[in-house]
């Protein structure tokens, strides 16, 4: 048996920095990881955008923290993780999403967002030769970015090696045996451990780890393909999101990476349901088609790889935090909904000064994103 | 101009048009539909990029599409110029760092998803994809056969020598850019099959697809049932510091520059490896003109065909076993290589370091099958059948043949009702046999009528002689059963000559008794005659040792075999052991007088794309526990253009040297594409409204 404080189940984007965090406050944690590394579940296929500005104070509170978090990585810690404060752009070709982006504004101006909607003038300074063809405008959110999520992975294995937590790669979680209301040992294919505190972090096996405990979480994965080009010379500084729906597909997004490379993503509609993350032939023409629509300048810039990623989603699209009923000893910290690398790194931070602290701050965080929420209602943007 | 003007086996392209192009401004000319990294060569250029890194030079590479080291701007974009076809007025670049994306907003107009159906998509049209393809077209299944170069044959095109083998099953003694022609032809006289040539296949989707880029300008999706992998290979690097300059490239690339496109891409090589590909990268050097100072092999003993390492012996070039390669030097290209012993750990010695002035380092230190299609597509569940070296290391003659067994596996998968002749598969073991026992030449007592004597000892997959012979005089001896015995004279010579000629070994001369004290020799010789009848040239025996200055009496060109018979006068005694004539000068092959030592271990790139050295990649292993290939990509390792699709050979030595059992370390993912491909190709984008 080996015994730990905190056993984090899950070695990504969100189970990683937990385990850091935690670490750093003395406890003793190991993380337990059915792939060979960390980031080998979907912090692999994440694209790399970090933004605060969302619609909800839970999430806004989380990346705002993140966005501090990676932007000290690279500019006070030394570790080079690609980050690029390029901002986040939502460019706007008809009156009905510029209404819509223009109530959202309000939300986020009372949250203190830095977001405010520029017109196509500017737009063409941040995008230079982006379609000029009835573009009104846009919001622009100039202290957002983005950076390697690999290497943002990476940086955190190390950190958390040197914290002191015990990485178990290639084990799966069979079983928790629990004891009146609380988990007394946990069973992997390799080993059995105790822990005070049992954290799910497993990504999109997150509802699997639930039902262990009997937990029924409403995570169900879908997959969303990307890609990337080969980096040429900085020539647009943000992420560009167009939310316009084409019939095939939802909003696609893409940015120019800190190395040059532009990498890029879309939502398929409907949505590939599942967890099969091999490529198919259909996402290539349909996003390249997309992206030269809105940036024809992009049309000699030539694709080096794709990919297929999870997102795991909730009914009403926000994660799951909080404390299960089931057992004494269980934390979910599941169905990111494909932003599990922007919200990881502060959402670690949360929960390890929540549990080790005792800080009520961000109560309202357990509160909004909690399990037993009624899960009906939607974001204003996705 | 760094053009082969003259061969002995090729025909030199004096029809071919001359264009006019720029590079870096300054004007040159190239021939037109050349690719442009052979029309650079010929102009005397090596370096084609700048790394973004550290500045560092870059030169060609693989020449074969997979590496990108070759890139320039063209007309402002950036291509790989060894698969990008020269034309008039080009304004070429060095490409230096990153390149600029041209500002091209013109609107999005016209754009089409293409989509056809076969039955049987064949990638690669060399030797064994072109074989597998006509096995099924004539079944009458609709094929589409994809191939990124311009002309079919894969490496068959780059092979001027004879091939092993035997003639019924893979046209022995027929030179490969010949068969290459044959097959071609046989392929596109059935109408059920489509060809692509400039097509790379990218990728194969999970939906039973692939993807083609077509014509280095579109993309096709190809929806297909049964899929035949006949890549081919890629040549490994080896990581050894100065092993990214300019001049150290593939022996297959430099085959390419000087048999496909007759360029004299070096003034004097030293080749690493002593496979088959070494040993005729050296013999087809000294074909074009370019002196070779010597092999390095780093194991005890050859590993290629006797016969190849004997005449390349003969010609006048030195192998050197238990000798590795230290380091490549040189101001922003190869100006110096020096070698060492190695003790039996292959730790090199060295106080046994010499240095040879070469301007070409080949590396030829063995292939890696390129089937990662192949798994990917058994792990979709497709039906699907690999072939050739994409299947196994082998000689060409072994993929020709396989290659017809796979096409009839892939047949049966789909249904069809076909048997495969179990003789076949036997005979497809015999081909592909690594070479077997060598024996002491025969003894033979020379008379007044010509008669054959046999340098041909080691037991390989070969058997022309006895098929050539008008006599039928030719026997293998029954020792083994199969083509890999060695042949003998089991009746009567008429002095004809043609086994001679035909003999892909050229381990084959009749020998006459004149007088008491002299002897005729007519030797097999693939060179340009720089001698006449009654001029002396320099004999020497299997192992190239010098016998004596031989009077040449006769030389008789061989049309069919494009070999030149020579018959010279000697002594009695050289007679039975005169085995070739001495090409190169000895001093060509001599080192300098002092080794120069720029001998940094750590320094090697392990990964050309994003250079990063062994020391970088063996550090960050230790410091970061890696026990996953995917880690690597931190650093950058396989994350550059070709898709880590040359480090990836090199792993196993990286990770030894950081102290790490390689089989616990988890592989690498690989994704499509598995070639850049542009934007506007992949929504075949097309001008106008």
């Amino acid at each position: 048996m080996k015994t730990y404080d905190i056993l984090v189940i899950g070695g990504g984007s969100v189970g990683v920095p937990v385990a850091l965090y935690l670490a750093q406050k003395g406890k003793k944690v190991a993380v337990i990881e059915k792939h060979a590394s960390v980031g080998r579940g979907q912090n692999r296929a994440a694209i790399g955008g970090i933004r605060a500005t969302h619609s909800d104070p839970a999430k806004i509170k989380i990346c705002q923290m993140s966005l501090d978090i990676v932007r000290k990585m690279e500019h006070e810690q030394g570790l080079h993780i690609d980050w690029h404060q390029g901002g986040y752009l939502f460019p706007v070709y008809d009156t009905e999403r510029e209404r819509a982006l223009k109530n959202l504004l309000e939300v986020q101006h009372k949250f203190g967002l830095n977001i405010d909607w520029i017109d196509a003038e500017a737009i063409q300074r941040l995008c230079p030769g982006i379609n000029p063809r009835g573009l009104r405008g846009g919001t622009y959110s100039p202290e957002d970015g983005f950076a390697s999520p690999l290497k943002t992975a990476g940086a955190f294995y190390k950190l958390a090696c040197d914290a002191g937590v015990d990485f178990y790669f290639y084990e799966t979680v069979l079983s928790f045996e629990k004891k009146e209301s609380k988990i007394v040992s946990i069973k992997t294919d390799k080993n059995t451990f105790s822990a005070g505190l049992v954290i799910n972090a497993a990504g999109a096996d997150g509802r699997k780890i639930g039902q262990l405990v009997g937990a029924d979480l409403p995570v169900y994965p879908d997959s969303h393909e990307g890609g990337i080009t080969e980096p040429v010379q900085r020539f647009f500084e943000p992420m560009v999101v167009d939310i316009r729906p084409d019939g095939h597909s939802d909003n696609y997004y893409f940015y120019q990476a800190d190395g040059g490379q532009v990498i890029f993503c879309i939502t398929p509609n409907p949505k590939f349901y599942g967890k099969d993350i091999d490529n198919t032939s259909e996402f290539l023409p349909l996003c390249v088609r997309r992206m030269l629509e809105l940036y024809p300048r992009l049309r000699n810039i030539r694709v080096r790889r794709t990919w297929r990623g999870l997102y795991p989603m909730t009914p009403d699209g926000f994660p799951i935090v909080g404390y299960t009923k089931e057992t004494d000893n269980m934390l979910h910290l599941a169905g990111m909904c494909g932003q599990g690398y922007m919200l990881g790194p502060g959402l670690g931070k949360i929960v390890a000064e929540t549990i080790c602290d005792g800080n009520k701050d961000y109560k309202f965080i357990f509160d909004q994103l909690s399990p037993y929420r009624s899960f009906t209602g939607t974001e204003m943007l996705k | 101009m760094n053009r082969i003007l003259e061969h002995p086996v090729l025909e030199t392209k004096k029809e071919a048009r001359q264009v006019a192009f720029t590079f870096d401004g300054a004007k040159m000319t190239g021939l037109d539909g050349e690719m442009i990294s052979s029309a650079l060569f010929a102009a005397g250029v090596t370096r084609f990029s700048i790394h973004r890194k550290d500045g560092a030079p870059q030169g060609i590479f693989c020449a074969n599409g997979q590496c990108s080291q070759c890139t320039v701007i063209v007309d402002g974009h950036a291509q790989k110029s060894c698969v990008t076809p020269l034309r008039d007025g080009m304004d070429i670049r060095t490409l230096d760092r990153l390149p600029a994306l041209p500002a091209d907003d013109t609107p999005l107009r016209n754009y089409e998803k293409k989509v056809v159906n076969c039955d049987v998509l064949v990638v690669g049209g060399g030797p064994s994809g072109l074989t597998a393809a006509i096995e099924l077209a004539k079944l009458g299944l609709r094929i589409v056969l994809a191939d990124d170069k311009d002309r079919l044959g894969g490496k068959l095109v780059l092979q001027t020598h004879k091939f092993f083998g035997s003639e019924e099953d893979c046209y022995a003694g027929t030179r490969g850019y010949e068969i290459a022609k044959i097959l071609e032809k046989e392929l596109r006289s059935y109408k059920n099959v489509t060809i692509y040539p400039e097509t790379s296949v990218v990728g194969i989707y999970k939906d039973r697809k692939a993807g083609l880029f077509v014509g280095n300008a579109r993309y096709l999706i190809v929806s297909f049932e049964g899929l035949i992998v006949s890549a081919g290979a890629r040549e490994k690097s080896i990581v050894f510091p100065g092993n990214d300059l300019p001049g150290v490239y593939g022996a297959g690339a430099f085959q390419t520059l000087v048999n496909r496109d007759l360029v004299r891409a070096a003034k004097k090589v030293l080749i690493v490896g002593s496979g088959n590909v070494g040993l005729i990268a050296a013999y087809h050097a000294l074909q074009a003109g370019i002196q070779v100072a010597g092999i390095v092999e780093i194991a005890g003993q050859i590993s290629g065909y006797k016969v190849h390492a004997d005449k390349i012996k003969r010609m006048g070039v030195p192998i050197y076993l238990n000798t590795t390669v230290l380091s490549a030097a040189g101001n922003g290209t190869v100006e110096r290589v020096t070698v060492a012993e190695v003790d039996k750990q292959w730790n090199p010695l060295l106080e046994t370091a010499r240095t040879y002035a070469v301007d070409t380092l080949l590396i030829a230190a063995g292939l890696t099958p390129a089937d990662e299609f192949y798994d990917m597509a058994e792990r979709f569940e497709f039906k699907v059948v690999k072939a050739g070296d994409a299947d196994e290391i082998a000689e060409a003659s072994s993929a020709m043949f396989g290659g017809r067994i796979a096409g009839l596996k892939m047949a049966k998968l789909l249904g069809e009702d076909v048997v495969i002749d179990d003789t076949w598969l036997k005979k497809a073991e015999v081909l592909k046999s690594r070479p077997g026992e060598v024996f002491p030449l025969d003894g033979v007592e020379l008379t007044d009528k010509f008669k054959p004597i046999f340098t041909c000892i080691e037991e390989i997959p070969c058997n022309p002689c006895t098929t050539v012979c008008p006599k039928n005089a030719i026997k293998l001896k029954d020792k083994i059963g199969t083509i890999m015995d060695v042949p003998y004279l089991a009746g009567e010579c008429i002095g004809c000559g043609i086994c001679v000629a035909a003999c892909p070994g050229l381990a084959i001369t009749l020998a006459r008794k004149v007088d008491a004290k002299s002897a005729e020799v007519m030797l097999p010789h693939e060179y340009i005659a720089s001698f006449k009848v009654g001029d002396k040239v320099s004999l020497t025996d299997i192992d190239g040792n010098p016998l004596e200055a031989a009077e040449v009496v006769k030389i008789q060109p061989n049309k069919k075999y494009r070999t030149t018979l020579v018959t010279v006068r000697t002594t009695l005694k050289n007679a039975v052991v005169a085995a070739g004539i001495r090409v190169q000068e000895e001093k060509e092959t001599k080192p300098l007088a002092e080794p120069v030592l720029d001998h940094i271990p750590d320094n090697g790139i392990v990964c050309r794309c994003e250079r990063v050295t062994l020391g970088e990649v063996v550090k960050f292993i230790k410091e970061h526990k890696v026990r996953d290939i995917n880690q690597l990509k931190q650093i950058r390792v396989g994350m550059g253009a070709c898709g880590s699709k040359t480090c990836s050979v090199q792993f196993p030595r990286v990770f030894r040297a950081a102290g790490v059992d390689f089989s616990t370390v988890a592989e690498g993912s690989i994704r499509p594409l598995s070639v850049e491909t542009p934007m506007s190709a992949l929504i075949n984008e097309t001008e106008g409204e």
